[in-house]
């Protein structure tokens, strides 16, 4: 016979689970979607490639790297790591964003 | 994992039904729009035909004032030229035109399968802020989440994947069925999911332009797809020749191999001394749903500018080639069809099975869970053929010289029909599946009765003439009846039976 589980038990759970589907969905989604800009940065000034191919490139691996960060969220059994991964994927992403925006100007100014 | 396929799939099993019931119907939208147009039920186009003699004369006097004219040209699978604009009072606006005698056919007062249960897949036709987009996309997300997990789940795929027994305890059969349908299609699913995601990769990520394009998003789609555009002079020219243009653009395509034409014509500000075309490439021959564009100045018919694919917006293109079939090959459209009712099955029956394990155990405890999962399933599959049934039977019935509100009238009746279907799910429970899967029976053959009734082509008539699209039609129904009487008497036959099975059977859960 199992033991009968607490309410307080049972709350803590529905919390948890709550943070994981928020932290997987829109965690993942924000944490790619700032990915995807600043990937299709890089791909431009680093890859030399025109900046509508690159965004087009960028976007479509968005959609894996979504699902991988998805897969890895309901699998990983800690759940800090779950909320932090996509915290640090938006740091990176906006962080770079920022510091690659000006050099991307620059050089539409001078015209490659 | 195992939860995890569990949660996402009955949470999201009812829009996903009813994406992949669409979209399945959707790989054959023109032939549906035979069936649905009749005055479009033509033989096939001839190989000459002249735009400048047929459709400009009709396009000058029904959509003088519209912005754009969108002239497709026929082929087998839609034998009328097409000309699509917007009437400042009627909207979009579809009209046809006989290739051959260059007549305009009359208003055929449909929206078929292009204009409805297409934009359903992957709208919801829920126009508001594109929340229709998101949740399909939400839905598409889900699935490849699904597979993944579904694959992990079920760890002895292989062997799960010989296992039928049709003949044993419902529950058992319907899982069996689950993982069939589910490992046969497993890699069309991967593709069908990931490349629907690939297509809409500018709603879903509107961040991977942001940076790039400070100037907005139309400069990207200026660079990726050639979308060309200039304004308006507001002094009146006649236009060029569009055949010469036709011409001219098989003569610029040589290198794209020898069936390179074109497969549209779209005129800007028709009219103006600053019309222009926009002539587009088919793709009837090729995966890839190239973006070669050539421009042609509207009054003097001279090249303005030309546009052809990149290579990676190739690939997004490819992508979205492998989702559209819109290319001419009638064995994979016929496996793409089968792929997408694997689907619909493996989707139903993974919600039978967690129904069927926990309708007794609720009803037991009071729980709702079992009950309304099994309403909004009830609803969202045999509910949702209803509703395509009543769609197509409307238009079979609506008088037909009807005005510009019949269209409407036929998708009223679709949604109509899914909301009392919902009801009657939830009122009838467990029982809701067998009086659902009779009325299917009923609908369906009503449909190819009064397609006959109506238009006169019924069976014989239609497959001695080569109508393949209305005889198939016809006939998809008639299986269509046929599958849902059997299903019907199945689970008819299965509900006395039970006990006596599950005296053998080990586990009486699972």
């Amino acid at each position: 016979m199992r033991a009968v589980p607490g309410k307080l038990f049972l709350w803590r759970r529905r919390i948890a689970i709550a943070a994981r589907l928020t932290a997987a969905f829109g965690g993942g989604y924000v944490c790619t979607a700032a990915l995807v800009g600043s990937g299709a940065l890089l791909l431009t000034l680093l890859g030399g490639l025109p900046r509508s191919e690159a965004v087009t490139l960028s976007a479509m691996l968005g959609f894996v790297l979504y699902l991988l960060l998805l897969i890895w969220s309901f699998t990983e059994p800690k759940l800090w790591r779950v909320c932090a991964l996509p915290l640090a994927g938006v740091l990176l992403g906006t962080a770079l964003n920022y510091w690659l925006a000006p050099a991307l100007t620059a050089r539409t100014l001078v015209g490659y | 994992m195992d939860w995890l396929h569990t949660w996402a799939g009955v949470l999201l099993g009812g829009l996903l039904l009813a994406v992949f019931w669409t979209g399945t119907l959707s790989v054959f939208d023109r032939e549906i729009d035979r069936w649905m147009q009749p005055g479009t039920r033509l033989a096939e186009p001839p190989a000459v035909f002249s735009l400048d003699r047929l459709v400009l004369p009709h396009a000058k006097q029904v959509a003088a004032g519209a912005p754009v004219w969108d002239i497709t040209l026929p082929t087998a699978r839609m034998p009328a030229i097409q000309l699509d604009y917007h009437d400042p009072q009627l909207g979009r606006t579809r009209r046809f035109i006989d290739p051959r005698s260059g007549d305009l056919i009359p208003e055929q007062g449909s929206w078929g399968a292009t204009r409805f249960i297409f934009p359903f897949h992957f709208s919801l036709h829920l126009g508001w802020r594109s929340i229709g987009y998101w949740l399909v996309g939400l839905a598409g997300m889900g699935m490849l989440m699904l597979v993944v997990s579904g694959v992990v789940a079920h760890r002895k795929l292989f062997k799960e994947f010989f296992t039928f027994r049709p003949r044993k305890r419902l529950q058992r059969s319907t899982l069996d069925l689950h993982n069939l349908c589910g490992v046969l299609a497993l890699p069309f699913h991967v593709m069908i999911s990931l490349s629907g995601l690939i297509i809409f990769f500018l709603i879903y990520f509107p961040s991977a332009t942001d940076s790039l394009y400070p100037e907005g998003k139309q400069q990207f789609q200026l660079e990726a797809l050639g979308v060309y555009s200039r304004l308006r002079a507001d002094e009146a020219a006649p236009i060029a020749s569009l055949d010469s243009m036709r011409r001219q653009a098989v003569e610029m395509w040589a290198d794209r191999g020898p069936s390179a034409e074109p497969y549209m014509l779209r005129v800007w500000h028709p009219g103006d001394r600053h019309a222009y075309v926009e002539v587009r490439r088919s793709f009837a021959r090729e995966m890839t749903m190239n973006v070669d564009r050539l421009i042609f100045d509207g009054a003097s018919g001279a090249l303005l500018h030309q546009h052809r694919t990149a290579p990676i917006t190739g690939v997004q293109r490819f992508f979205t080639g492998l989702h559209f079939i819109q290319y001419d090959h009638w064995t994979l459209r016929w496996l793409y069809f089968a792929g997408g009712l694997c689907g619909c099955v493996m989707i139903i029956t993974g919600l039978l099975f967690w129904i069927g394990a926990r309708r007794e155990r609720h009803a037991r405890r009071g729980l709702l869970g079992a009950r309304l999962v099994e309403s909004l399933s009830v609803a969202s599959s045999t509910g949702l053929i209803l509703a395509t049934l009543a769609f197509f039977i409307a238009n079979r019935v609506l008088p037909m010289p009807g005005d510009n509100s019949r269209a409407a009238l036929e998708g009223s009746a679709f949604f109509l029909v899914w909301l009392l279907a919902l009801m009657h799910g939830a009122i009838r429970s467990k029982q809701a599946w067998g009086d659902q899967l009779w009325a299917i029976v009923a609908f369906a053959c009503s449909a190819v009765a009064l397609n006959w009734l109506s238009t006169g082509d019924h069976l014989l008539r239609s497959l001695n003439a080569g109508m393949w699209a209305v005889a198939g039609m016809d006939l998809m129904l008639l299986v269509l009846a046929g599958m849902s009487a059997l299903v019907a008497r199945r689970i008819s036959q299965a509900e006395p039976q039970t006990p006596r099975l599950r005296q053998g059977y080990k586990h009486g859960e699972f």
